[in-house]
């Protein structure tokens, strides 16, 4: 027999009248802070420390080992051992594949010189994962980690909940919001604690488009830290902007939030352990096949002359309406593998740096990487066609408007 | 047979069934973390036995996607044994879902997980009683320190199916 | 005196009087029933969310959702 909602409370509440007793107790430090990281006034500038301080000691760290070893290693020793060791050279097509595509000097080919220009599956295709993106990747994780078990995140939605409002979601979707800065994957996935299809579909959009993975941010701390910051800018206004008209022309309302504030916990050390880990190992099986697969494909597409021939197709669209070197073709096509492969594949074109400000936006939100492509996919078959209209049509515009603001500042 | 977890959001199901299983399934400390399902394997008396960790459910009308999973797996499993997770600092909320369980004709375990939790915050829950107006297995536990567990897997095979009404007549109502 | 749960006041607690009809199921799952004794901990500007202890737990809702349950305070 199945009680009705009103008679299964009224026996609860006599269950719980005969069993449980709420004792007077004192309020614990961790609840004094549970409230001030809640409160409006308080809340809103610690979670901007909080933002601030995962932003800086991911900078810092993150060149930490790259820089000061594993380029070393990566440059100094791996590089020119194989350039050695492999059989063939420059001239050779598989040389190419595999070492070093070389670059034109004075109208000669010379072996490279950087792991970031070599472009072949055993350099740039073990450099890029290994020696960039998973250090990055790894402190970006372990500070994640621990943010989510301290239980956070639910006061942070709290608190950012009338604004995501405006963008049609509500502070819940910071969740995938913030998971999507680890690996789109599973924040794709994370959508699924939103109520309603819209929700849903605009935030499996923006994920999709405007929100760089951790090996994308590790890769661009490492080759163009300095325009790190305007990149996120544009990003974060993409993702505001692009919520906000959607909103406006997708029907269906948003639902109010509703959830529970678990109360703060230390982090344990052997969980933080553990989720980095799987999440490393995530990565370096998934990641890496993707980013040699990549290298390789952008290699053959070099070297059949594909890509001079897209170049040339698309290139009046790139010199005209983006404002970007027409080489930058090469890099689109290596996003659909692997966005921390064409970041890398970029900082080797020589352009402007309001140039690479463009492409690099471009190249995050042109297209979701194909892990991520397959998620929506599987997450709802319609919601991946609308986010790709969504996409085609935010890249055009949005690109175009970047190009537009360095045309009025008079630096394009 | 299968042994399936369920309770709602956040009260360490997944916890639970990485203690059980060995796996290591993502553990956060915010509602919403598992939002699929995953199986896993434990030892019962020397057989294998079939354990599914779900998202957390507030009830069985799915509100979400997750939800819907939750639930999901429950229908599909009308074989399964089901060990109801319930955060100790909030059994009443935690009894909506198990009543609704035991309604459906279940076998049911109650953990009453986030012991210590409860214990700090003074709460104080009579098991026994609970046990006895329940008619279900009750067992404190503790999923990040272990504690109780042994206790939980012994039990399980002591779930069993019980009648509402006869738990509606106990607590001195009628249905 | 009764009023609104989002009306109510800063560490201001009250009784559970009234929840509109269509939310009440809702509202259950995170513990807030007629009859429940709750405390306000923090209303978020801009009709942001509120937040409430109910039963020790802390938990927090819309403001659209907080216009629709009545709360008896003391006094
Ligand atoms: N203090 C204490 N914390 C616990 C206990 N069990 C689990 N936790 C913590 O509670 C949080 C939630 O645990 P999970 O296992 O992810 O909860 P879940 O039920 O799987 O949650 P969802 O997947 O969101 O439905 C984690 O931070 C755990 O460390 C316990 O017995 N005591
Ligand atoms: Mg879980």
């Amino acid at each position: 027999m199945e009680l009705t909602v009103d008679k299964r409370w009224d026996l609860i509440d006599k269950i719980s009248k005969q069993t449980v007793k709420f004792k007077k107790y004192k309020s614990t430090l961790k609840e004094v802070i549970g409230e001030l990281t809640v409160k409006p006034l308080t809340g809103i500038p610690i979670a901007i420390a909080v933002l601030y301080g995962f932003w800086s000691v991911f900078s810092s760290f993150a060149g930490f080992f790259t820089d000061g070893f594993l380029v070393k290693l990566f440059d100094e020793h791996w590089l020119p051992w194989i350039q050695g060791a492999f059989p063939g050279g420059l001239h050779n097509w598989f040389y190419n594949l595999m070492v070093d595509v070389g670059h034109i000097q004075n109208g000669a080919l010379v072996p490279s010189n950087s792991c970031f220009e070599s472009f072949g599956a055993l350099t740039s295709g073990l450099f890029v994962p290994f020696g960039v993106v998973l250090p990055a990747i790894f402190i970006f994780y372990l500070m994640m980690a621990v943010l989510e078990d301290v239980g956070y995140l639910p006061r942070l939605a709290v608190l950012v909940d009338t604004v995501l409002h405006k963008i049609g979601l509500h502070g819940y979707a910071i969740v995938p919001t913030i998971l999507g800065f680890g690996c789109n994957v599973p924040a794709v996935t994370a959508t699924r604690i939103l109520e309603t299809r819209k929700q849903r579909f605009l935030m499996m959009t923006l994920l999709g488009i405007f929100i760089p993975c951790g090996a994308q941010l590790g890769i661009m701390q490492e080759v163009i830290p300095e325009y790190m910051g305007l990149i996120i800018l544009y990003l974060l206004f993409g993702y505001f902007v692009t919520g906000f008209i959607l909103n406006k022309v997708f029907p269906g309302k948003t639902p109010e939030i509703l959830i529970d504030v678990p109360p703060y916990q230390k982090p344990l050390t052997r969980n933080v352990m553990t989720k980095v880990w799987v999440r490393l190992s995530g990565f370096l099986k998934i990641a890496v096949p993707f980013v040699i697969l990549g290298c390789l494909i952008v290699g053959v597409m070099y070297l059949t002359g594909t890509m001079d021939w897209l170049a040339n197709l698309f290139g009046p669209i790139f010199t005209h309406w983006f404002g970007v070197p027409k080489e930058t073709v090469g890099p689109l096509v290596a996003a659909f593998m692997r966005k921390d492969l064409a970041v890398a594949q970029l900082s080797a074109i020589e352009m402007t740096k309001y140039q690479m400000v463009t492409s690099v936006v471009l190249v995050s939100i042109y297209f979701p990487c194909l892990a991520t492509f397959a998620m929506i996919l599987k997450e709802g078959g319609k919601e991946l066609l609308g986010a790709l209209a969504v996409l085609v049509a935010s890249t055009f515009i949005y690109g175009g408007l970047i190009h537009l603001i360095w045309i009025l500042l008079g630096v394009a | 047979m299968k042994v399936l977890l369920m309770g709602h959001p956040n009260v360490g199901k997944s916890v639970l069934f990485n203690r059980l299983t060995g796996t290591n399934v993502t553990v956060s400390n915010y509602p919403g973390t598992t939002v699929d399902y995953t199986k896993g394997y434990m030892r019962l008396e020397n057989k294998e036995v079939e354990v599914i960790d779900v998202p957390g459910t507030f009830s069985l009308e799915p509100k979400d996607k997750a939800e819907e999973v939750a639930v999901k797996m429950l229908k599909e499993n009308r074989d399964a044994v089901v060990v109801c997770i319930i955060d100790s600092t909030k059994v009443e909320r935690g009894l909506y879902l198990t009543l609704q369980i035991i309604e459906e004709g279940y076998p049911v375990v109650i953990s009453s997980n986030m012991w210590d939790v409860a214990k700090d915050k003074n709460i104080q829950i009579d098991v026994e009683k609970l046990e006895q107006i329940l008619g279900v297995p009750v067992v404190p536990t503790i999923a990040i320190s272990g504690e109780g567990i042994k206790e939980l897997v012994s039990k399980i095979k002591k779930a069993k199916s019980v009648e509402i009404e006869t738990i509606v007549k106990k607590v001195g109502g009628e249905t | 005196m009764n009023k609104k749960l989002s009306e109510m006041k800063y560490g201001e607690e009250g009784i559970v009087k009234n929840i509109e009809e269509d939310l009440r199921i809702k509202v259950s799952g995170i513990g807030i029933r007629i009859g429940k004794k709750l405390k306000m901990v923090t209303k978020q500007p801009i009709k942001g969310p509120v937040v409430v202890v109910v039963d020790k737990s802390t938990t927090s809702l819309g403001l659209g959702v907080a216009d629709k349950i009545i709360v008896e305070v003391k006094k």
